[in-house]
């Protein structure tokens, strides 16, 4: 089997983020699948620490807001300020203007302000004062957000998490990790060499949209969602974005595995991290009734 | 829907429209053809839904095949095949080709094409010979007048003889060799009708008309050498030939006085097969008629007095030989450009004053002196000689051009029937055979020159290839049919209609099982029987699929239970994921396969 075209990249944000090589692999199929990602974890877990990393690793340019309940859409687009100089208005792009946008604590935020940033997630354009201005590209938006049992919180409704390709929990690290991290063999984030540039990104995203998917693949991913969507399994079931992203997404987690085709193990590598955000229940649950041996 | 589609549909139709020139139109399929390329043209404008442009592939096939009906020639037959291939390249775009790149579908449209192959070598076979189903009366008036031999010959008229070299015709012999020299008359026009000046053809009915050599064909006949005549338009019904031979196609006639005919002049060019016959031609031992021997009297007294004068020899030859011995006598010259004869006593002055003109003088004045000699002659008009070209490839051939065009008599004799007499023959030999002089009027600046003798050089190349084509076809007649037929099935043909039958039906199931064995390269089933032998196989050894689980991961499950058979089950995970799921070309493919089947051997027969 070829080699993992990506593993030096995994290996280094593995030093960085210790003992959840997993999760690096999944937020980066997430990338390469042109998703966004959405991680929900206590605070302290590491998840700015992720998005720094994923940022570094390719070169992309990084920023982070903290969302806050008085943060305003304007505050993210931008606004168009007036120039006395020049008596003229002229824009001043917000945090949204960048490569990858770490939004802290979104479900912190009014419903107003995560409505902007998921549209502009949506249509990779931001229009201000009926002025269009286009996203740079590769555009990646990592959202954390605490459980939602805290107070003063407007959670994420269903149809605006389906916005997210995937969802991540990093969980507590196990023992052996976090004795290191305690021991101070973590490295900070600056210290990551950057893996490619931003051109080199959008060549492996390229890449990855047209790994081969046959069409007993398809029809195992098409085996998936007829089961989810059986009425005797709660919910209902996987939609067709979620079939489009579920296939997405394993396309790039064999790129990451180093094949050139993708297989059922691939879909079922990604499918907790794409579906359970969406079905709003274990996904996994999905794999035992639908016969992998294909 | 894909935009290739309408491309490859629109090219398919171009090319279908470049045929159109070449039709008929005076035949209802010229008017077919067109008008099919007119409706599927509009209906490609305003198709939007699949099953709209579905039928403009379907009408460009069929005007396709409506084309093929009437124009089997080189060129027409490859831009119909082209047209073809490109509408069934729309079709299969349409259907198939989402996501397929132009050169896959060209491909694929090749391959369907290539399957049809053993259907269409059938029919070619075995689908009986028919002449033309459309005879009908052309619509076009005779005034659509081409180049070609005029239907009356009136030496005395014509002032200068112009040197057209425009083709005529092209033939070529199965021996590959021409006739000598002496033997390249090809007669066309037979002038019996004289009115002192002018000599014009008999006006014969259709129905006087034999079909050439009309004797029943034995076997030995099919394997005797032909020849393979492409013929350029012309106005005349008439056709050449050597005045021997037997025809492929019973559109072809001779008439009482040995005119090859054609049953409607046609504006397309016309191909024909003339088998060599031993046996001499009806025509020839045809008795004259009074026609024959008619002179009106008192317009060349002249003329008439010395021909009468050889009335006292006995036999026809030895006046014959008393006319030669006449002509040769005195000083005629052979010219072009002699100057218009006076209407009245113009053969008298052609013979006794200026004694010089062209083949149509010496022909029209000799045939005279015999009938006012009294033995029955006609004047005949055809292309002698022609330019012997063998190109790179194709078949050699005689090149004759409308500069060939030649004019000689026929006399009766009693005993051998019509013989041909060529009076020019006994001016100077440069005389009788106007090749000499090509192209030197045409001769401009010697750039212009090379690139008009280049241009010539390719079209006897490609005039070749277009014969041999032609004698291909045309070698494949109703006669090599019923010869093959006999060959294969003997004379008892009984359940003939049985064997092409089913061997239409064998041929086709044939075709369309390679289309779908091309079509299913993952050839699944097999894969699919065999992993259910691995499967039985790892339960005789207590190893269950667990719900959902892949083949990798089972086998990775196996591995740890049955150590002995690790490898193998290895192989059979690494071959499967890569049959199943990757894109192979074919031999990567075959040699995953080999893999895989060794593998499940090693699995079978492991202890």
């Amino acid at each position: 089997m070829a080699s993992r075209p990506l593993q030096p990249l995994i290996t280094a944000i593995g030093r960085v983020l210790l003992g959840k090589e997993q999760a690096v692999q999944l937020a980066l199929a997430c990338l390469l699948a042109r998703g966004h990602l959405l991680i929900e974890d206590l605070p302290g877990m590491g998840k700015t620490t992720l998005a720094e990393a994923l940022a570094r690793g390719f070169g992309l340019s990084f920023k982070r807001v903290s969302f806050t309940s008085d943060l305003l859409p304007a505050d993210l687009t931008g606004i168009n300020v007036f120039d006395a100089a020049n008596t003229r208005f002229h824009f001043q792009p917000g945090p949204l203007f960048s490569q990858v946008l770490l939004a802290d604590e979104i479900n912190r935020a009014s419903p107003r302000t995560q409505s902007a940033l998921l549209e502009a997630m949506a249509a990779g354009r931001v229009s201000v004062d009926g002025v269009s201005h286009p996203l740079p590209q590769p555009f990646l938006v990592i959202a954390t957000q605490n459980g939602i049992d805290q107070v003063g919180t407007a959670p994420l409704p269903e149809s605006q998490l389906d916005r997210f390709l995937m969802r991540l929990s990093l969980g507590f690290p196990n023992r052996e990790a976090e004795r290191a991290l305690l021991g101070g063999a973590a490295l900070p984030p600056a210290s990551l060499e950057p893996f490619c540039d931003a051109t080199g990104l959008l060549e492996l995203q390229r890449q990855a949209a047209t790994q081969h998917c046959s069409t007993a693949l398809l029809d195992y991913v098409l085996d998936l969602a007829a089961f989810s969507r059986r009425a005797d399994q709660p919910g209902p079931g996987l939609s067709p974005r979620a079939c489009q992203g579920l296939v997405a997404a394993a396309r790039a987690w064999s790129l990451l595995e180093g094949r050139d085709h993708v297989t059922p193990a691939d879909v079922q590598a990604v499918l907790p991290a794409v579906a359970d955000h969406r079905l709003q229940r274990d996904a996994a649950a999905l794999l035992a009734g639908v016969d992998g041996l294909r | 829907m894909s935009r290739s589609a309408r491309w490859l549909q629109i090219l398919g139709l171009a090319v279908l429209a470049a045929g159109l020139p070449g039709l008929d139109y005076g035949s209802p399929l010229g008017w077919l053809s067109a008008g099919l390329l007119l409706l599927a043209a509009l209906k490609l404008a305003e198709a939007r839904s699949v099953q709209e442009r579905r039928l403009v592939s379907l009408l460009t096939l069929i005007g396709c095949g409506v084309q093929g009906a009437q124009q089997p020639e080189l060129l027409p037959s490859v831009l119909q095949l082209l047209g073809t291939g490109l509408a069934l390249a729309g079709l299969l775009a349409l259907e198939v080709g989402e996501g397929l790149s132009w050169r896959a579908v060209l491909r694929r449209s090749l391959a369907v094409l290539l399957a049809a192959l053993p259907m269409a070598l059938l029919l070619f076979l075995l689908v009986p010979r028919l002449d033309p189903l459309w005879t009908a009366p052309s619509l076009r008036g005779p005034g659509a007048a081409v180049t070609g031999l005029s239907a009356d010959l009136d030496p005395g008229s014509i002032a200068s003889l112009a040197n057209d070299e425009a083709p005529a015709a092209r033939v070529s012999f199965s021996s590959a060799t021409p006739p000598d020299p002496q033997g390249r008359y090809w007669r066309v026009i037979v002038h019996e009708r004289f009115d002192g000046r002018r000599w014009s053809r008999l006006d014969e009915p259709a129905k006087a008309t034999v079909p050439p050599a009309n004797a029943p064909s034995s076997a030995a006949d099919q394997a005797g050498p032909s020849q393979v005549w492409l013929v350029e338009p012309s106005p005349v019904h008439a056709l050449p030939w050597a005045g021997t031979g037997q025809g492929s196609s019973s559109q072809l006639r001779v008439s009482r006085n040995g005119e090859l005919r054609r049953q409607l002049p046609g504006r397309e060019r016309l191909a024909y097969l003339l088998r060599d016959v031993d046996r001499p031609q009806a025509w020839q031992q045809r008795p004259p008629t009074l026609v024959d021997l008619s002179l009106p009297a008192g317009s060349n007294p002249q003329l008439e007095s010395l021909g009468e004068s050889w009335r006292t020899l006995p036999q026809p030859e030895q006046r014959l030989a008393a006319a030669q011995a006449w002509f040769t006598s005195h000083t005629f010259r052979y010219s072009r450009t002699p100057g218009a004869l006076p209407a009245r006593r113009g053969l008298d002055v052609f013979l006794f004053e200026r004694r010089e003109g062209f083949c149509g003088h010496y022909a029209s004045a000799f045939t005279a002196l015999m009938r006012s000699a009294g033995v029955p002659a006609r004047v005949v008009s055809g292309y002698l000689g022609g330019r012997w070209v063998q190109p790179l490839g194709g078949t050699p051939y005689l090149d004759l051009r409308q500069s060939d065009a030649h004019a000689w008599s026929e006399v009766w004799l009693p005993n051998r029937g019509w013989q041909r007499v060529d009076p020019s023959a006994w001016v100077g030999s440069s005389a009788s055979n106007p090749v000499g002089v090509v192209g030197s009027a045409a001769a401009g600046s010697s750039k212009l020159e090379g690139w008009r003798l280049g241009m010539q050089w390719l079209q006897w190349q490609w005039w070749g290839l277009d014969l041999a084509w032609n004698r291909w076809w045309l070698g494949f007649d109703q006669a090599s049919q019923e010869a093959l037929l006999r060959r294969l099935f003997g004379d008892q043909r009984q359940g003939l209609g049985l064997v092409l039958l089913g061997g239409a039906g064998g041929l086709l199931a044939l075709g369309l099982g390679w289309l779908q064995w091309l079509q299913t390269p993952e050839r699944g089933d097999r894969l699919e029987r065999d992993l259910h032998a691995v499967l039985r196989l790892l339960r005789r050894w207590g190893i269950e699929p667990a719900p959902g689980e892949t083949f990798g991961q089972l086998c990775l499950r196996a591995r740890e239970r049955l150590p002995g058979r690790r490898e193998a089950l290895q192989e059979l995970s690494r071959c499967h994921g890569l049959l199943r799921f990757a894109r192979l070309n074919p031999t990567a493919r075959a040699r995953h396969w080999a893999a895989w089947r060794t593998a499940l051997r090693t699995l079978q027969h492991s202890p």
